[in-house]
C-alpha cells in the first residue's frame, strides 16, 4: 500500500513535469584530426541526450587503380565494436571527388558513443574531412527524476521509495472520519425506524381501506336493493289498492213465453247444400267420365 | 415497303453507339529532380572577361541530381552561350565553359566523372547508381578581342537536364 501511494505520487508528478526537447548540431568533429571524442557533443552536463543524426562529408585522395576503403565510425562504449560505421569502397575509382553522407539514428544515448575515427585500409588519404552529429536533449533533466524520459529515472525512483518516510494514512484511523461515519450510521438507522413505521402505517392504512371498501360495497349492495323495493312498490301497490265497488247486478232481460215456429227457410238452403254437396261427392265416382 | 422501313428504322434507334472513349489515367512519380544547389556568380577578374571560377573571384554554380532509380537516366549540363540579360553588346562574345562532379552520396558516383561526355558546352553524366550527385559548372565569356565589357549587369543560365535512357 506505501509503495504503491508512493508510485501514484510519482507519476501524477511525472505527466505533469515539463518536458522539451531541444535539438542542436555539433560542429565539425574531424576538424582537429581523424579521431575526435564524443565528450564536448552538446551543452555540458546535459543528462538525456541522443544522438540522432551523424553526417560526414570529405574527399579522397588516390590513383584510380588502388584500392581503399575510408570507415567513419564510432566505438560503443561498454561493449565491442561500433555503435555507428559507414565504410565508402573507393577501390578502382577515381578520387579527388568528395562524398557525403546522412545517416539517420535512433536517439542513441550519448552515454554508448565512443571514440569517433575515420579509418583508411589500403592505400590512399582522406581530405576537407568534415563529421558532424546530430543531437536531442532534455534541457529539463537536470535530475534524473524530471522527466521519465531522462536517464536514471527509475532507479531514482526506486532509491526514492527505498528512502522515503512517507507515513502511511489510515483515513478509517482520523476520529474525525469515524465521528462523522458514526454520526451518518445513527442517522440511517433513524431513517431506517422511519421508513418502517411509514410503512406500518401505510399497511394499516392500506387495511382499514380494504375494510372501507367492504363497508361501502355492502351499502352499496343494500342501496340497491332499497332502491329495488322502491321502484317495485309504486308499481304494484295502485293494483293491491284498487278497490272495486260492491253490489248487485240484477236482471234486467224478460223472456216472454210462446211457441217459436221452424225456420222453412233456412230448412230448405241448408237441404239444398245438403243435395248439392253428395251430388258432388257422388261425381268422384261417376265413371262415365 | 413501308413496314420494312419503319422496322429498320427502329433497330437503327435501339443499336448502341458505334465509339466510345474511355479514358486511361495514370501518374509518373518523378524520379529525378534536379535542384539548384549554388547559384552562380560571375566574377570580372579582367574588363574583358566574365568568369564563375572561384580564382576569377566568382562563385561556382552547382547543381544537384536526386535520383531514386538508378541507371535509368541521363544526366545533361549546357553551359551559358549567350547572356540571357546583358547591356547592349556591340562585339561577339567567346564562351568557354565545363561541368564536373564536385560531390556524391556514394563512392561508386566518383565514376560519373571518368566517363562523361562533353559535346559542345554541354556535358552528359550516366547516373547509373541511386543517390545525389552534385554538378558544378564554371563558365567564362571573353568579349570580342581584349575588349571590355560594357558596365551593366549580366546574366546567363545553365541547362540543367534529366533524360530518361
Amino acid at each position: 500500500m506505501k509503495k504503491l501511494a508512493v508510485v501514484a505520487l510519482l507519476a501524477i508528478y511525472a505527466t505533469s513535469a515539463h518536458s522539451e526537447y531541444l535539438y542542436g548540431i555539433t560542429g565539425n568533429m574531424a576538424a582537429t584530426g581523424h579521431t575526435w571524442g564524443m565528450n564536448s557533443v552538446g551543452p555540458s552536463n546535459q543528462r538525456g541526450m541522443r544522438i540522432n543524426g551523424v553526417y560526414y562529408q570529405y574527399t579522397p585522395i588516390k590513383n584510380t587503380e588502388d584500392d581503399m576503403l575510408v570507415h567513419v565510425r564510432n566505438k560503443r562504449v561498454g561493449g565491442d565494436g561500433y555503435i555507428f560505421s559507414s565504410t565508402d569502397d573507393w577501390s578502382g575509382l577515381p578520387g579527388g571527388i568528395a562524398i557525403t553522407k546522412g545517416f539517420v539514428i535512433d536517439n542513441l544515448p550519448i552515454e554508448l558513443w565512443g571514440e569517433g575515427s575515420i579509418d583508411i585500409e589500403g592505400t590512399g588519404s582522406v581530405v576537407d574531412a568534415n563529421v558532424v552529429y546530430s543531437y536531442k536533449y532534455n534541457e529539463g533533466c537536470t535530475t534524473p527524476m524530471a522527466d521519465p524520459s531522462c536517464p536514471g529515472y527509475a532507479d531514482a525512483v526506486l532509491a526514492m521509495m527505498r528512502d522515503s518516510t512517507v507515513e502511511y494514512y489510515d483515513p478509517m484511523g482520523d476520529s474525525n472520519i469515524s465521528d462523522v461515519l458514526d454520526e451518518k450510521v445513527d442517522l440511517d438507522e433513524e431513517d431506517k425506524k422511519e421508513n418502517e413505521e411509514d410503512e406500518d402505517r401505510g399497511r394499516l392504512e392500506r387495511i382499514l381501506s380494504g375494510v372501507d371498501e367492504s363497508v361501502l360495497s355492502t351499502n352499496i349492495l343494500a342501496q340497491n336493493l332499497l332502491m329495488f323495493a322502491m321502484t317495485n312498490n309504486p308499481s304494484m301497490n295502485p293494483y293491491y289498492d284498487k278497490k272495486l265497488v260492491g253490489g248487485v247486478y240484477k236482471e234486467t232481460v224478460v223472456l216472454h213465453g210462446g211457441e217459436l215456429p221452424d225456420n222453412k227457410k233456412g230448412a230448405r238452403a241448408g237441404l239444398a247444400q245438403q243435395i248439392l254437396h253428395t251430388q258432388m261427392i257422388s261425381m268422384q265416382y261417376d265413371k262415365t267420365e | 415497303m413501308k413496314k420494312l422501313l419503319l422496322v429498320s428504322l427502329i433497330l437503327a434507334s435501339n443499336a448502341p453507339a458505334f465509339a466510345e472513349e474511355t479514358p486511361i489515367t495514370g501518374n509518373v512519380q518523378t524520379r529525378c529532380l534536379i535542384t539548384t544547389d549554388t547559384n552562380g556568380v560571375f566574377g570580372n577578374p579582367s574588363p574583358t572577361k566574365l568568369s564563375t571560377a572561384s580564382t576569377d573571384g566568382g562563385v561556382v554554380p552547382v547543381v544537384r541530381y536526386d535520383v531514386t532509380l538508378a541507371d535509368a537516366y541521363l544526366a545533361k549540363v549546357t553551359t551559358p552561350t549567350a547572356f540571357s540579360s546583358s547591356p547592349a553588346l556591340s562585339d561577339s562574345v567567346s564562351w568557354t565553359g565545363s561541368t564536373a562532379v564536385t560531390k556524391t552520396t556514394d563512392a561508386g558516383m566518383s565514376i560519373y566523372e571518368t566517363n562523361k561526355v562533353t559535346y559542345g558546352q554541354t556535358t552528359q553524366f550516366d547516373l547509373t547508381i541511386a543517390g545525389s550527385t552534385w554538378f558544378s559548372s564554371e563558365s567564362a565569356a571573353l568579349y570580342g578581342v581584349n575588349k571590355s565589357f560594357p558596365g551593366g549587369s549580366y546574366t546567363a543560365v545553365i541547362l540543367a537536364e534529366c533524360i530518361a535512357k
